[in-house]
């Protein structure tokens, strides 16, 4: 009896909070996000080294840093055709190294690229590429049949040669990766498994470990939220 | 009095016939758990830890018909494999390294693996079925010693 009494008395205040509860929840996560996120936290870092360069502007002493860069490069399709840092201008990009003879990472490396291939096919605003560290064996024949064997088409994802020195330089310097000839390595070469995450400016925005499932999917979340940075302000140079 | 002693030979029998009869089982659990590791230590990089291959790039050996081949296959693992090969109808053609680290223990372990897992077999492939193959092999390869 007091208790059917009670019931209507508390329905009030009781039904304000049920029957907003997964509202009233979700906004307070909401909330709690904004507040801790903050404007820039949700941007990728910039990785690599950077510079502090002091400018006079206007009688005032300005600092400024300038963050490491991809540099030009010339290279060698799979299709025999010239790639430069040109034909990658505007685009996000994800960058490798392998040798299509190689026994050991490049094999995974391949399955968990071939991932991310699948996911952004056809998005013009992301490509891949993968740099030969064997470009005595790996002509633009052998990148051929190999891309072809793992069924990529297209210029998305290209394949590139070329002189044995620059790519290690570009490597090593550039994008931060193990990249030179061991002759007690087996095929001959140490590389490191990593794939790299570029932006439209060129600017190391990630480094990953390509040879795991649990790497590449951090890396697809990365490029998605690396697509929804505003293009104008990254693009302007 | 005399009840005790032969009942515990009577149980020790018992005991033994059973594991007798599943010593056989017992090597074949033991050669495909060393033989699961041999796999990803060698082979998973490139035909998967599922055995499906990689595309037009490796051939699968799962649900493979290259696998009739036992005595191939045994050879192709420790020497590797050169020049086109047909799988369930595809070409594959890039060659698969040699493994000559790999003791003839370990070939019959990840070849015992290979055909439970994928070839419908629920036996042992033997070292001592798989060491004369290997011997044959071998002597195929750099000709019959000389000296």
């Amino acid at each position: 009896m007091l208790k059917q009494k009670l019931i209507p008395v508390l329905n009030k205040p009781v039904s304000f909070w049920v029957r907003n509860k997964q509202w009233l929840v979700f906004s307070g996560l909401l909330a709690l996000l904004w507040a801790c996120g903050g404007a820039d936290s949700d941007r990728l870092p910039i990785l690599g080294q950077r510079e502090a360069v002091t400018k006079t502007v206007d009688g005032k002493q300005v600092t400024d840093s300038v963050y490491q860069t991809i540099p030009d490069f010339a290279f060698v399709s799979q299709y025999g055709d010239t790639v430069t840092a040109k034909n990658l201008d505007n685009k996000i990009y994800v960058a490798d190294f392998f040798f299509t003879s190689c026994p050991t990472i490049c094999p995974k490396m391949k399955v968990q690229l071939k991932r991310v291939y699948e996911k952004f096919k056809g998005n013009p605003d992301v490509m891949l590429l993968s740099h030969t560290i064997d470009p005595a064996h790996d002509s633009v024949a052998v990148l051929h049949e190999f891309a072809q064997n793992l069924g990529v088409t297209g210029r998305q994802w290209l394949f590139v040669t070329g002189d044995r020195d620059k790519i290690y330089d570009l490597g090593q310097k550039s994008y931060m990766v193990t990249a030179q000839a061991d002759s007690t390595a087996p095929g001959g070469v140490i590389h490191s498994g990593a794939f790299i995450l570029v932006d439209r400016d060129k600017h190391i925005r990630g480094i990953y470990d390509g040879t795991t499932e649990e790497g590449v999917d951090k890396l697809m979340t990365d490029m998605d939220r690396l697509l929804a940075e505003p293009k104008s302000v990254a693009s302007k140079s | 009095m005399s009840k005790l002693p032969r009942l515990i030979a009577g149980f020790l029998a018992c005991v033994s016939f059973v594991s007798c009869q599943s010593q056989e089982e017992i090597k074949r659990e033991r050669y495909i758990t060393e033989g699961i590791l041999v796999y990803k230590a060698n082979c998973a990089n490139c035909h998967q830890t599922k055995g499906e291959g990689l595309a037009a790039l490796y051939p699968p050996i799962a649900n493979s018909d290259y696998l009739v081949n036992k005595n191939k296959v045994i050879c192709l693992i420790r020497y590797g494999q050169q020049g086109r090969i047909i799988v369930n109808g595809n070409q594959y053609n890039r060659p698969m390294p040699a493994h000559p680290q790999l003791s003839d223990l370990e070939v019959a372990e990840v070849v015992t693996y290979i055909y439970n897992q994928w070839g419908n077999e629920k036996k042992v492939t033997d070292v001592k079925m798989v060491a004369p193959v290997l011997e044959q092999c071998r002597t195929e390869l750099n000709g019959p010693v000389t000296n």
